[in-house]
């Protein structure tokens, strides 16, 4: 079966079992060649596709998703998505939906041939190791995924869109002496002609060049500068407690502050999935909701949770069109594209540039939002970047840290952790730092 | 899943279009996920994964495809757009002319489940999450618990042009309990998460009730913790979970993945004395019901036992084919790959450090001032620099050589290479302790452990 087959069949089944149902299928295609010592040493090319099922039988839901599409298969997702919704208790509903259109968000963006595609991934793992400090190239190269995201309801709802990525990047070894750094990047667009392997290879060998030489830090508190990266690593876990299905479920510490000072008058925190070339942007959410911008944190004050139609009716809020479900998971919120608005009042003065943050996953708690992270990093004295520092730690509280935010830069950068993070430049007062 | 004569069509396919070597992985999970909050099961998913890899090689260099499409038509496409990228399709090279003998390796059962999942209905499961969740439940400062429980069951199929044929059905089973404490603005967690390569009766061998205790617990001292000091200090690290300091900080570094390419400092140093002599460091996937144990890799090769340092004494890595290939060492059974998804690199299965001869109160006396790290949560390596970095999940200050005031938010940072030259005790208790470990190849599941180790010094992160 197809799974626009497949689609159908469980619909009809639905129907004919007395299920509500709503049906999400997504249809991935993926091409990664890796590059080292002028050589492709893996091209991977896949094709990978599965259908989630969310029914909903006497008010409660219940899930299940196949990748095998034979009707045996279907009728197991079924029974087994009936199952878990006759066994659980919380209420649940699939919102009245609406014909939702077809999109294309990725055009001809990924349309370059193959060939060219394996000469810049060559390219930029050449650039790699050009440089007289590079000790050994782990990979160099380039990666796209497209990707159709298909909805269906019983209530209605019916849309598809197609989406995309192009990537490049590598990893490295660099030396001077007996100092070693290890750097990772990968650049991301909506366009391969958008890549520049060569300069993405420069970036990375500077960033991560920049590090050798690194003196210890001494214990103490200092003023930060979060780059991108870094500040965009603490947005991922500040996230979760952005999430209205978190706070229902007692993991978020901002639950019954709304219209409370959350951060300091410098920060205002947009979710914005209809961002033109936004690497995360799509026209609906996973439950059939259009999608709009969100202002999440205005000057400091927080506006809203993030929402899905579960969430926004369980809290008695608006809902922000948030939800998020991949074929294999279940209803959650996720951001799109969410960002730290720039302002542009920042001068570097004195103290310690953190570049990124290390062992985000295992060092920052999303429910507390203490975190203790292992940073790479460099000080800075009279606006100067003076010498690489180590072996340090940055300690504190995400929500104390919004409070000291001082000073935000003018220029956006992105990662994509899930969602896709944007931030400047950011200063923050004050942080504990713990190191020699 | 698929027959002998599909597979050997498309191994002689890829053989004639020129690939020195070429291997399916088919795979089949069945996997269940079911969530309980509030006393009440608030989430419950059930899934079927399903597909194929290929992969084939010429010299070192690497193709790998991979197709939800289990069908001849589907795996001919998948093998034939490979050649395409490789400029090798419409090639006739003699090598895929002959016969292919399939050697089938029977599975021997070591991790066959005691009380499989088709036994006990769901009902049964929830009874179990709802006793864990009652046993969270040990004061009123707990305001909210979570516990789930993960099922995975998963068939492979591995079968390579050089005749392996290899099937394997492993079942692993977790359950997991989340506690907030909360005590007026402040909200501690605490967590605890048994599993292992078995079915139901891992509700027999961890009891829900005292697992959902246990992570009640670690929430309640973490609420009364101070913030751990910062600087460098002595530390005594927990055994089990504790192991994840050397499997991040040492384990990684051995991996021929980083080895191969020159990208970890412990390249090239067999023989070597790279760690204290007080380390034998093992990484076994023959351990019986072992979360990260099976009978066979995800190359089709039988797991072993394999002894990485002996007495400081760099002895193997862990070699999958293509670090064989690019560095002599023999395989060792470790190419692991999260699902078919992923072609496979080397990666850890069970890896601990071998119990010593001293008592855990011995370490904690010898330290004037230090820290005792309890228990750990995740961290991370760069293997080519070797620094690493994990967080303390409960903490304890030793002072005048007894544990005092727990303190929590410390942070373990460091260089690998230099605290396994630190390591200057190893008690006896050895323990190991499951966790999903993530690399090239995706999340795989494996254990950690050791026995209480003291090390003599480490960065701890925590408030200045």
């Amino acid at each position: 079966m197809t799974l626009e087959e497949a689609k159908r069949y469980l619909l009809r089944r639905a129907r004919e079992l007395g299920l509500q149902a709503e049906v999400l299928f997504q249809e991935e295609r993926e091409l990664s060649l890796r590059a080292r010592q002028g050589t492709l040493e893996e091209i991977k090319e896949a094709r990978q596709g599965g259908i989630g099922l969310r029914v909903v039988v006497q008010g409660h839901v219940g899930y299940a998703y196949t990748e095998e599409l034979s009707p045996e298969a279907l009728e197991w997702a079924l029974s087994e998505a009936r199952d878990n919704a006759l066994l659980a208790d919380k209420e649940g509903f699939i919102p009245l939906g609406q014909a939702l259109g077809s999109h294309d968000l990725l055009g001809e963006g990924l349309s370059a041939p193959l060939e060219t595609k394996k000469q810049s991934a060559l390219e930029l793992e050449r650039a790699l190791r050009d440089d007289p400090r590079t000790r050994s190239v782990l990979m160099g190269g380039y990666m796209e995924k497209e990707v159709r995201v298909a909805l269906s309801s019983t209530l209605g709802a019916e849309g598809a869109f197609r989406t995309g990525l192009a990537g490049m990047g590598g990893s490295l070894v660099m030396g001077d002496g007996p100092s070693l750094k290890q750097g990772w990047d990968f650049k991301l667009a909506k366009e391969f002609h958008l890549l520049d392997p060569g300069r993405t290879a420069l970036e990375i060998r500077e960033k991560t060049a920049r590090h050798l030489n690194a003196r210890p830090l001494p214990t103490g508190r200092y003023r930060a500068y979060l780059e991108p990266k870094a500040m965009a690593g603490l947005l991922l876990v500040l996230s979760r407690s952005l999430s209205a299905k978190s706070a229902l479920e007692g993991k978020s510490r901002l639950l019954n502050r709304l219209g409370e000072r959350i951060a300091s008058e410098w920060v205002t925190l947009v979710d914005d999935p209809t961002l033109e070339k936004g690497l995360l942007s799509r026209p609906f959410d996973a439950e059939g909701t259009p999608a709009q911008r969100t202002v999440v944190v205005e000057k400091g004050i927080f506006k809203t949770f993030l929402h899905n139609a579960e969430t926004a009716r369980a809290l008695g809020q608006e809902n922000t069109g948030h939800a998020f479900r991949t074929y294999r998971g279940i209803l959650d919120v996720a951001p799109t594209n969410l960002f730290l608005e720039p302002v542009g009042n920042l001068r570097l003065e004195k103290g310690v540039l953190i570049t990124e943050f290390m062992g985000l996953h295992a060092g920052a708690n999303p429910v507390s939002l203490d975190f203790s992270l292992q940073a790479l990093g460099l000080w800075v004295e009279e606006g100067e970047v003076r010498y690489a520092v180590e072996n340090f730690a940055v300690a504190g509280n995400l929500l104390d840290l919004l409070q000291a935010i001082e000073a935000v830069g003018d220029e956006l950068d992105w990662e994509v952790m899930g969602s896709a993070f944007g931030s400047p430049l950011v200063a923050v007062a004050e942080l504990s730092f713990a190191g020699a | 899943m698929l027959s002998p004569d599909l597979v050997e069509t498309l191994l002689r396919q890829a053989l004639k279009g020129g690939a020195d070597f070429a291997e399916i992985y088919a795979e089949r999970s069945r996997r269940r996920r079911m969530i309980v909050r509030s006393g009440r099961l608030e989430e419950a998913i059930s899934g079927l994964d399903y597909g194929a890899g290929i992969r084939l090689f010429f010299g070192t260099e690497v193709v790998y495809a991979y197709t939800n499409q289990l069908t001849r038509e589907g795996l001919l496409e998948a093998l034939e757009t490979l050649l395409r990228a490789k400029g090798a399709l419409g090639q006739v090279d003699e090598r895929g002319a002959g016969g292919l003998d399939f050697r089938k390796a029977l599975p021997k059962g070591l991790h066959t489940p005691r009380t499989s999942y088709g036994e006990k209905d769901k009902r049964y499961r929830l009874e179990r999450l709802l006793e864990a969740e009652a046993g969270a439940r040990m004061a009123p400062e707990i305001r909210q618990v979570e516990a789930s429980l993960q099922e995975w069951e998963q068939e492979v199929l591995i079968a390579n042009t050089e005749g392996t044929w290899a099937e394997e059905k492993r079942v692993r089973t977790r359950l997991f309990v989340l506690a907030v404490a909360q005590d007026g603005t402040e909200v501690q967690t605490g967590y605890a998460a048994p599993g292992k390569s078995v079915g139901l009766e891992l509700f027999d061998l961890f009891p829900p009730k005292e697992v959902g205790a246990k992570a009640a617990r670690q929430a309640l001292t973490n609420l009364r913790a101070k913030p751990a000091p910062a600087g460098t200090m002595p530390v005594v690290v927990g055994n089990a979970f504790g192991g994840v300091i050397f499997h991040e900080a040492l384990g990684h570094l051995l991996e021929t993945t980083s080895v191969a390419k020159k990208a970890s400092v412990l390249a090239d140093k067999l023989g070597e004395e790279v760690a204290s002599p007080a380390v034998t460091y093992i990484d076994d996937g023959t351990l019986p019901h072992a979360w990260g144990s099976t009978e066979v890799d995800d190359e089709g090769r039988p797991t072993e036992r394999t002894v990485l340092i002996e007495r400081g004494v760099l002895k193997s890595y862990m070699v999958d084919r293509l670090g064989h290939l690019l560095t002599g060492y023999p395989m060792t059974g470790s190419g692991r790959r999260q699902d078919y998804t992923f072609a496979p690199t080397s990666r850890m299965r069970n890896t601990f450090i071998a119990p010593g001869d001293k008592e855990v109160e011995d370490l904690i006396t010898s330290v004037e001032f230090g820290l005792y790290a309890k228990e750990l949560g995740g961290g991370q390596v760069k293997p080519g620099s070797g620094e690493y970095n994990f967080a303390v999940q409960e903490g304890y200050i030793i002072r005048h050589g007894r544990l005092e005031e727990p303190v929590r938010g410390a942070m373990l940072v460091g260089k690998g290479p230099e605290t396994i030259r630190k390591v200057v005790a190893v008690a006896g208790d050895w323990e190991n302790a499951p966790g999903m470990c993530g690399s090239l190849s995706g999340m795989v599941p494996v254990e950690v452990g050791q026995p209480h180790v003291l090390v003599s010094e480490i960065v701890v992160g925590g408030r200045a």
